[in-house]
């Protein structure tokens, strides 16, 4: 097993900087996701760590070992790649078998790898058929195969499920993470999903433009947005977000917009100087509740439509003529939701955001 | 309402929606009846003893008569043989060629000299096979061609190769690979763009070589083109590029160089027998039919590839 550091790395195409040096450890047996938008760069990222594309500038390096200018086949990494890229003329047996066959491995040990693999992965049944007889699923497991039976360093990921539907995904995923449990494999996974990268992350690492925007525990990317970019990222349905100003009443903070008013939780990067100060609030469709209590200030609203999920339902309305979304536990009905005319905050389940950096105020000290 | 009138109504719908692809299919639909179909009507004086004077239909039939004259007759028999053997040396070598040079261009990375080097092969096919004869002919003249003059720098005496029937048939596959094999490798390189790039990424990332991606994954993956145009060129395998055959042979070089389609240029218009050059072009015909056949159906059978 082995760790990857990327220190500076940088990516250009010409004169075209897309990757503008990039800074990550990914320790030994940890499982990283990177996440973020078409174009943010990960995938770029991800195949200068496969050695399929050059480093322009920067270090790479797995294991202790600088691999800037190492092939990839001498890496010792393994790739799953978006289609599959299996052999169509190759039956699944030979598919998994390739990259051991390229490395002249005798051909019993060969075989009682592939066998091996099968069984992890339930393809036993299948060695015979051709990629074209398998289904999504089933072709995944078979490229997921070929990587883990070279007992590589590192496995590299690279969208391996967007092109199944959603049930498949569902169930791969949980198979991704078991195996990865299972043989502790250092992992780097990319995908514009942040659901599958809040389910397999041990940390995910949120891209933009080129750029580490941050990087946490899943857990760390939803309670502690670094930026309003990562607020608006992580998390489904997304955090709503509402422009308002901030005005100081004695020692407490409170946000206006429109006819409403806000108390913010008390912050040490806002002080009762920022009378005026425009923020962006953030506020996640889970923490906002239906009914008041003692501490939460509320606003009036008019419900547009009701998205029912079953045991929660999205209540959908406006506010600043912006979308807003609600999650709301429906216990088995949604008569009570129906008639809605208020949501209600808790101070401190409100993040605020400088409007003109982005930024969140009071980002938390360990997480920088 | 019948199964009939349903289907009837069906095609009409069918008509009045898609009429536009069916005016597009027209000029070649006519074009193929005109001269491929039309003609046909012609294929039945192999059966007769036809007279210009009596035409087609006037003529009295006279069974199999022109096909045992044909099997009878000497030189139909060595056309059929040098036709054969003609064939197999292009299969051999002629059919390899342009898939060897796509491979090739494949692994060049220059794009410049990759652009340079197609344009060159590619130019030849463009060339009329009378010029390309005659380009043929002067390379290989005893007096002044390139051929003879580069043996004469080793001291080898002038060799008369169009006139010596040995040399008939490598000088013709030659001539036949420098003339369509760059073109026809166009088809091999399309397939080769159309492999899907991260095969081969998977494969560097397994510790593949450029010449194990060749062989384990581009030649497998164009393996169904291959068969393709190995079964069209099959279905004209017997046609042996009569016009450079014919540019090209001798009366010296007959016992190497006439083939099917020569024998049957000659007794048809140049003797007049239409209906015996009528007979042997069905025989050839048949045999191409025949041929297609086979190869499409061995072809579906092994590899899942054919034509229909």
């Amino acid at each position: 097993m082995a760790g990857v550091t990327l220190d500076k790395i940088v990516k250009c195409y010409g004169d075209i900087e897309v990757v503008h040096g990039i800074d990550l450890n990914v320790a030994e047996k940890e499982f990283v996701v990177l996440v973020g938008p078409s174009g943010c760069g990960k995938s770029t990222t991800l195949r200068m760590v496969a050695g399929l594309e050059e480093i322009t500038d920067g270090t790479l390096t797995i294991d202790d070992r600088l691999v800037n200018n190492v092939s990839p086949k001498d890496r010792d990494v393994a790739m799953v790649f978006q289609n599959y890229a299996l052999y169509p003329h190759l039956n699944v047996a030979e598919n998994i078998a390739f990259g051991l066959r390229i490395r002249k491995v005798p051909k019993d040990e060969v075989t009682k790898q592939v066998a091996e693999v099968a069984e992890i992965l339930g393809l036993t049944e299948y060695l015979e058929r051709k990629p074209a007889d398998l289904s999504g699923g089933q072709r995944q497991r078979v490229a997921m195969g070929r990587a883990i039976v070279r007992h590589p360093k590192v496995f590299l990921f690279d969208e391996p499920l967007s092109n199944l539907d959603a049930k498949l995904r569902t169930q791969m995923r949980a198979e991704i993470k078991r195996l990865h449990k299972r043989l502790g494999v250092t992992s780097i996974y990319v995908t514009h999903d942040q659901v599958e990268a809040m389910t397999l992350a041990d940390r995910i690492v949120v891209m933009a433009d080129g750029r580490i925007e941050q990087i946490g525990t899943p857990m760390d990317l939803f309670n502690h947005p670094k930026n309003i970019f990562v607020a608006s990222f992580i998390g489904s349905p997304p955090m709503n977000q509402i422009e308002a100003e901030v005005e100081t009443r004695g020692d407490k903070l409170f946000a206006n917009f429109g006819d409403n008013s806000l108390e913010l939780p008390a912050l040490n990067e806002l002080s009762g100087s920022d009378h005026g100060r425009k923020v962006t609030l953030g506020i996640r469709p889970e923490h906002i509740m239906t009914q008041a209590d003692a501490d939460t200030s509320s606003i009036g609203v008019e419900l547009d439509l009701i998205e029912t999920l079953g045991s929660e339902a999205l209540l959908h309305t406006t506010v600043m003529d912006k979308p807003f979304v609600v999650k709301a536990e429906t216990h088995g009905d949604i008569k009570h939701l129906e008639n809605l005319n208020a949501f209600h905050f808790k101070p401190g389940m409100i993040k605020v955001f400088d409007r003109e950096t982005g930024n969140v105020f009071d980002y938390p000290e360990r997480l920088k | 309402m019948t199964n009939l009138q349903k289907k009837s109504q069906w095609l009409i719908q069918h008509f009045k929606k898609e009429w536009q692809i069916y005016v597009l299919l027209a000029p070649a639909m006519i074009w193929f009846f005109t001269f491929l179909y039309t003609p046909m009507y012609g294929l039945q004086i192999a059966f007769k003893d036809y007279s210009i004077f009596k035409g087609i239909a006037g003529s009295p039939w006279i069974g199999f008569e022109h096909f045992q004259t044909l099997f009878e007759n000497d030189d139909f028999i060595r056309a059929i043989k040098n036709t054969a053997i003609l064939s197999a040396y292009n299969l051999l070598f002629a059919f390899p060629a342009p898939i060897i040079l796509a491979l090739m261009f494949n692994e060049i990375l220059n794009q410049w000299y990759k652009k340079g080097a197609q344009t060159i092969v590619y130019l030849p096919h463009f060339i009329s096979t009378v010029i390309l004869a005659g380009i043929v002919i002067t390379a290989f003249s005893p007096s002044a061609g390139i051929v003879n003059t580069v043996l004469g720098w080793f001291g080898v005496d002038p060799v008369y190769f169009l006139s010596k029937p040995e040399w008939f048939r490598p000088i013709f596959i030659g001539s036949g690979i420098w003339q369509e094999a760059g073109f026809a490798s166009i088809v091999f390189l399309a397939a080769i763009a159309g492999v899907n790039p991260s095969l081969y990424e998977s494969a560097v990332v397994d510790g593949a070589s450029r010449w194990q991606m060749m062989w384990k994954i581009t030649i497998p993956s164009i393996l169904p083109t291959i068969l393709i145009m190995l079964i069209i060129r099959i279905g004209n395998l017997l046609e042996v590029s009569f016009e450079l055959v014919i540019l090209l042979y001798q009366p010296a070089t007959y016992v190497t160089a006439d083939v099917v389609n020569t024998f049957i240029y000659r007794q048809g218009i140049q003797s007049g027998q239409y209906d015996l050059a009528a007979a042997a072009g069905l025989f050839n015909a048949v045999v191409a039919f025949i041929l297609v056949m086979t190869a499409n159906t061995i072809s579906k059978r092994y590899s899942r590839t054919s034509l229909w």
